[in-house]
């Protein structure tokens, strides 16, 4: 029997991760969010302190990623996750200001599921988070396999 | 070396060749005047020598004529006769001539005077001896002569040796002169074509040191181009990267500033459905207070689905409350589409151009066919005359002219028929196109303005950030152009681009 899917949201920006989390509970969507503001705190729950990550062997995540942290950039934990054996199958959807192409390709390359860029207009934010949400109730996630 | 120095060793160049002109002029003078004066006293020498041939020869006649008058008186023979005449015939031309040639001298004169007289009186001796002999008066004739003969050839022969003395004389000074005068004329021939070879020398010095300067200045010159080109390379690099560092800063910081952007925005609309929820809240126990104190509400006058009416008080503050929320909001509206613009042109900033072969009337074309259906609204026509083709970049080009297109349809008088005129033409290497149109012109005091990032000139009537010259600007500044616009208020607009005909990836950029 598998746990119920964790969200992990690594946002350095506290309102920002405070309008998310509030907008994806609108959609009703209850999982447990785990917060993280830095790369490094995110990075050491995900991979624990070996750095293999067999801590969340039987645990199923959905990942929300800011690509500017204040520590690190969060290609380089994006590509971290989708080389980790016990991470790769987690989804991770990308949330971030940034609209570059190249920056948009680089994340499907490495293996991103999902990329949004945060428009201003709330409204927009809002209506974009609350699919998210509605994408996290229908998606099925992946327990990471033994 | 300066160019002082150069002109002052050009002048000096000059200055020793028409020295040297002078000289060799003076020298031939020179010469010419000595060698006629050298003829000269020459010929006044052999003069000298002509003149002592002809004293001889006038004192030989007479030695003959007297020899022959001996002869006679001794033999009485006619033959002697002969000779004598003859002899005499022959003194008088002789002294004549003597006479002639010694005109030059006043001593002379006097002397060939006095040779005449005594010659004559040693003449007239000797014809009376003839004369007595020939009346047989011999010994008469004989002592006459032996008498005679003393004093009168005595005196020829003084009078000779004086003449004679005279031209010796002469003939040492005009010796002396000729040697002189020849003497001269060496020396001056000589030290001319000492100073003419000098001055020659001189010269060639000079014009070595000139050729040795300007090999000099040549090397020089080509390292300085090779150095000035090394400079524009170096600077262009500078240049670029600045640039580059630029637009990265620009990036950055519109990304980084949209970030507290999101968060404005979200908690403002969060505030704004705060208010709603505070408001009818507000609303429900202002009127559940009012009901307490006077009359019980009715059952079923209550309904939960519409919001409660508020007090006008209350109203008055959900209002304020609005208004400043809306206030907050379209400001970040207008924010964000500033930052938005600059991300925008700092993209286009970084974009690579790709040169290609453009026809540029067909692009041009293919701008208006997207903006017909608003040039047939507000009744504008369109003029394309032929266009320079150039080689560019498609996707610039079709910016710069659908913004310069756009603007001239967007600030046209109102009421009047537009009139939009694209032109064309090629300028040393350079194509140059003018946008006109007859609209509402611009200021000239805004001209500048107009290129700058967010500014507008004239009345604000129109949708627009401010963003279209300043980007038509900055691409044709990329592509190595220029832009100026020419206008009056009220009378239209000109806008002058002025672009390479071929691209030049030194200055433009490089292709991938």
């Amino acid at each position: 029997m598998s746990l119920p899917v964790k969200i992990v949201m690594i946002e350095d920006d506290e309102g920002h991760a405070r309008l998310i989390e509030r907008n994806i509970r609108r959609s009703g969507v209850n999982n447990e969010i785990i917060p993280f503001t830095n790369g490094t705190d995110a990075v050491k729950y995900l991979f624990g302190s070996d750095g293999s990550g067999v801590n969340h062997k039987d645990q199923a995540l959905l990942i929300l990623l800011d690509l500017n942290l204040p520590d690190m950039t969060g290609i380089d934990i994006l590509k971290r996750i989708k080389e980790n054996e016990h991470l790769k199958y987690a989804p991770v959807v990308v949330l971030t200001t940034t609209d570059d192409e190249q920056e948009i390709r680089r994340c499907y390359e490495l293996g991103c599921n999902v990329y949004i860029t945060k428009p201003v207009n709330y409204d927009n934010f809002a209506h974009a988070i609350r699919q998210l949400g509605l994408f996290f109730s229908v998606i099925k996630v992946s327990p990471v396999q033994p | 070396m300066t160019v002082d120095a150069a002109r002052r060793r050009t002048i000096w160049q000059i200055a020793l060749l028409a020295a040297g002109f002078v000289v060799l002029v003076a020298i031939s003078v020179a010469s010419i005047l000595l060698v006629s004066k050298t003829r000269e006293d020459s010929s006044w020498v052999v003069h000298t020598v002509e003149v002592e041939n002809q004293i001889s020869t006038v004192l030989l006649e007479v030695r003959r004529a007297e020899s022959a008058t001996r002869g006679h008186l001794l033999t009485l023979q006619q033959q002697y006769l002969d000779e004598y005449d003859a002899a005499v015939a022959k003194v008088a031309p002789a002294i004549n001539k003597l006479a002639a040639i010694t005109t030059d001298n006043a001593v002379q004169i006097e002397n060939s005077k006095r040779l005449r007289e005594v010659v004559d009186a040693r003449l007239a001796t000797l014809a009376r001896s003839i004369d007595l002999a020939k009346q047989n008066n011999i010994p008469r004739a004989t002592a006459l002569q032996s008498d005679a003969n003393r004093a009168t050839t005595n005196q020829v022969a003084d009078v000779a040796n004086a003449m004679r003395a005279e031209e010796d004389r002469l003939f040492q000074i005009r010796t002396a002169t000729a040697d002189r005068s020849q003497l001269l004329a060496a020396i001056v021939t000589t030290s001319g074509s000492a100073l003419v070879l000098l001055l020659a020398g001189i010269s060639i010095y000079l014009i070595r040191q000139s050729a040795n300067a300007r090999e000099k200045a040549e090397q020089q010159l080509r390292d300085n181009n090779a150095n000035l080109e090394s400079t524009v390379e170096t600077r262009t690099a500078d240049l670029r990267e600045a640039n580059e560092e630029i637009q990265r800063f620009a990036y950055i910081v519109s990304h980084d500033l949209r970030s507290p952007l999101v968060n404005i925005m979200g908690f403002t609309s969060e505030l704004e459905e705060l208010r709603t929820d505070i408001f009818s809240r507000i609303a429900r126990y202002s009127r559940a207070a009012a009901t307490e104190l006077s009359l019980p509400v009715p059952v079923g006058e209550s309904d939960p689905g519409e919001a409660p009416e508020l007090q006008a008080e209350d109203k008055q503050l959900s209002q304020d409350f609005s208004e400043a929320l809306g206030f907050i909001k379209s400001s970040i509206g207008k924010m964000d589409r500033l930052i938005t613009a600059i991300l925008n042109l700092t993209r286009e900033g970084r974009r690579d151009f790709h040169p290609v072969p453009i026809e540029t009337r067909e692009l041009i074309e293919t701008i208006i066919s997207s903006v017909a259906h608003q040039a047939s609204e507000s009744n504008t026509q369109i003029r394309v005359e032929p266009l320079p083709n150039i080689v560019s970049d498609r996707l610039a080009l079709e910016q710069i002219f659908s913004n310069l297109i756009d603007n001239a349809l967007k600030y046209l008088t109102p009421g009047i028929p537009g009139d939009i005129q694209i032109k064309g033409r090629y300028k040393l290497g350079f194509a140059v196109f003018e946008v006109t149109d007859n609209g509402r012109g611009i200021d000239p005091k805004d001209h500048k303005r107009i290129f700058d990032l967010f500014r507008r000139a004239g009345i604000q009537d129109r949708q627009g950030q401010g963003i279209g010259l300043a980007h038509v600007r900055a691409l044709v500044r990329r592509m190595g152009g220029t832009i100026n616009v020419t206008s009056e208020l009220h009378k239209g607009s000109t806008f002058t681009v002025t672009l390479p005909t071929q691209w030049n990836f030194g200055t433009q950029g490089k292709v991938e």
